[in-house]
């Protein structure tokens, strides 16, 4: 079966992922999650694994650290990948990992051609301990740092004619990032080589409780109608990718995020998926 | 010194609170993204703290434990990004709180907690049936039982076990604090983890086989702990717990 649109796979839906079948349903899991010797989440994620095909998507690799990637992290990664046999294999242009101290989020850089050297050699790095490419995902940015040598969309090419490692375009993380920084996401999603793209994701954003004017990618929403609209135009340009719907809080019944992910296999179904 | 390194350090700093070395690449050292990350990171060590301390988390309510798990990650960062272990040190870290001082069960429950958590990620394999202990007296005697690596197990100086059973069920009226030493064992042989109190005779024979001893002596243990105690029911209890994956020659 060719996957089409996917979900992100939560705990208190073990029940009905397993025991659902839909035309190119597949589900998407943070590594990091599984990373334990044994245990009933695993056995868990291999009964759905017969059932489904299966995405990795990590979290925690701190590719954009400026150090290299943590070998027994590598080493879990492809213990789960060989288990598993992920259909992807994916991570952040992010940092969270620095001098010993993990930070459970996916931290901003200035994009150097420096920073290009050394992530392009992280990825290399960790593609060759995989024995796979990865696909590598933009993040939603918060902040509008100085030093920047090149637009992400440059960045992101140039990570892939490089190392051969595909691209992982979140499609509400652009509408994010955009909105923050005030640029175009049309323009942003078009700069992005179509042939570089293996998969789509998509999830919900909301207001800062914190007060200020930024959007937060809190994947705590449906998705918002503005970013259904880019996902369509994107797969209109590109063509059908896999694409998961993502959602990480405030988690509604799976029937509801199953209506989600039907839409977004609809759009593929339209495009020739 | 990279840039790159320059920067991420900046950036550290400015996450824990000092934003001025972020100053060559954030003109704004009261940008609210900077806010956004300091929460987002807070947030995902206080979920992962929560999840791993379950009952401390219940007991204490959400703000509470918000507050004091926020501070205890604030001095004890995890160092890799797979969080399910992350808290080994939270008990000991909690009785030594101030504002836990009215609650001196709680680094018991952090214990137990984290024993739980543990023996739930353990790694797989087969707990033996009764049957692999049909042998002739004196073999089984000489024969050095294996555990379980799920299997955990701890004493207390008063009921602890008992009130962190009651805690776990949602069991208020239960959780009566009983005075008397008791043990908690817990164990993971097959899909879930089973947790119950044990008495002074089955933590004696239980320490005995952690460290190796022949059965003869793991019962000899149990029956100098408790001269009462009925051992062929203590011995085939454990086994029926799933405590046991192997059973080694002397």
């Amino acid at each position: 079966m060719t996957p089409t649109a996917g979900l992100g796979l939560k705990p208190q839906h073990y029940d009905e992922a397993q025991a659902r079948l839909a035309q190119g349903l597949w589900f998407e899991v943070h590594p990091e999650n599984y990373m334990s010797a044994g245990g009933p989440r695993l056995r868990r994620l291999a009964a759905i694994r017969e059932r489904h095909p299966l995405s990795l998507h990590g979290v925690g690799l701190s590719l954009a650290a400026d150090a290299d990637p943590d070998p027994a992290h590598l080493a879990a990664l492809k213990a789960l990948a060989d288990r598993f046999e992920p259909f992807v294999v994916s991570e952040h242009l992010a940092w969270s990992t620095w001098r010993g101290v993990h930070q459970p989020d996916l931290l901003p850089f200035p994009r150097t051609r420096a920073a290009l050297d050394r992530i392009a050699a992280n990825i290399g790095r960790t593609q060759d301990a995989l024995g796979r490419a990865i696909l590598v995902e933009n993040p939603s940015l918060y902040l509008p740092l100085a030093g920047h040598e090149l637009d992400e969309t440059e960045f992101l090419a140039e990570l892939a004619r490089r190392t051969g490692c595909g691209l992982l375009v979140d499609v509400n993380n652009v509408f994010v990032s955009a909105a923050n920084l005030g640029y175009a996401p049309e323009a942003y999603l078009d700069a992005l080589p179509a042939r570089a793209i293996g998969e789509i994701h998509l999830a919900g954003h909301g207001a800062d409780e914190g007060g200020s004017a930024l959007l937060i990618d809190t994947h705590a929403a449906p998705v918002s109608e503005a970013v259904w609209a880019l996902y369509a135009r994107l797969v209109a340009r590109i063509g059908p990718r896999p694409t998961l719907v993502e959602r990480d809080d405030d988690i509604p019944a799976f029937e509801v995020l199953m209506a989600e992910r039907d839409r977004a296999h609809a759009v593929l179904a339209e495009a020739g998926a | 010194m990279t840039a790159l390194t320059d920067f991420q350090d900046a950036f550290a700093a400015a996450l824990a609170g000092d934003a001025a070395p972020l100053g060559p690449w954030l003109a704004d050292a009261q940008a609210p993204g900077l806010s956004v990350y300091r929460n987002t990171i807070a947030k995902g060590r206080v979920d992962a703290l929560a999840a791993n301390f379950p009952t401390v988390a219940a007991l204490v309510g959400d703000e509470w434990f918000g507050a004091a798990a926020a501070l205890f990650a604030r001095e004890h960062p995890p160092a890799g990004a797979a969080l399910l272990a992350y808290g080994e040190g939270f008990a000991e870290w909690l009785a030594r709180f101030p504002p836990a001082d009215d609650l001196p069960y709680l680094p018991a429950m952090a214990t137990m907690d984290a024993l739980r958590t543990r023996a739930l990620f353990a790694a797989e394999a087969e707990a033996l049936s009764p049957d692999a202990f049909a042998l002739e007296p004196e073999a089984l005697a000489a024969a050095r039982p294996r555990p379980h690596p799920s299997l955990a197990f701890a004493w207390f100086d008063s009921g602890l076990p008992a009130l962190w059973l009651a805690a776990r069920d949602n069991d208020i009226g239960a959780m009566t604090w009983n005075p008397e030493p008791q043990g908690i064992l817990i164990v993971r042989p097959a899909e879930t983890v089973a947790c119950r109190v044990i008495d002074a005779a089955t933590h004696a024979f239980l320490a005995a086989v952690r460290d190796e001893a022949p059965l003869g002596e793991a019962i000899g243990a149990a029956a100098e702990a408790d001269p009462d105690t009925d051992l062929p029911a203590l011995f085939a209890a454990l086994i029926a717990d799933g405590v046991f994956v192997g059973l080694g020659d002397a």
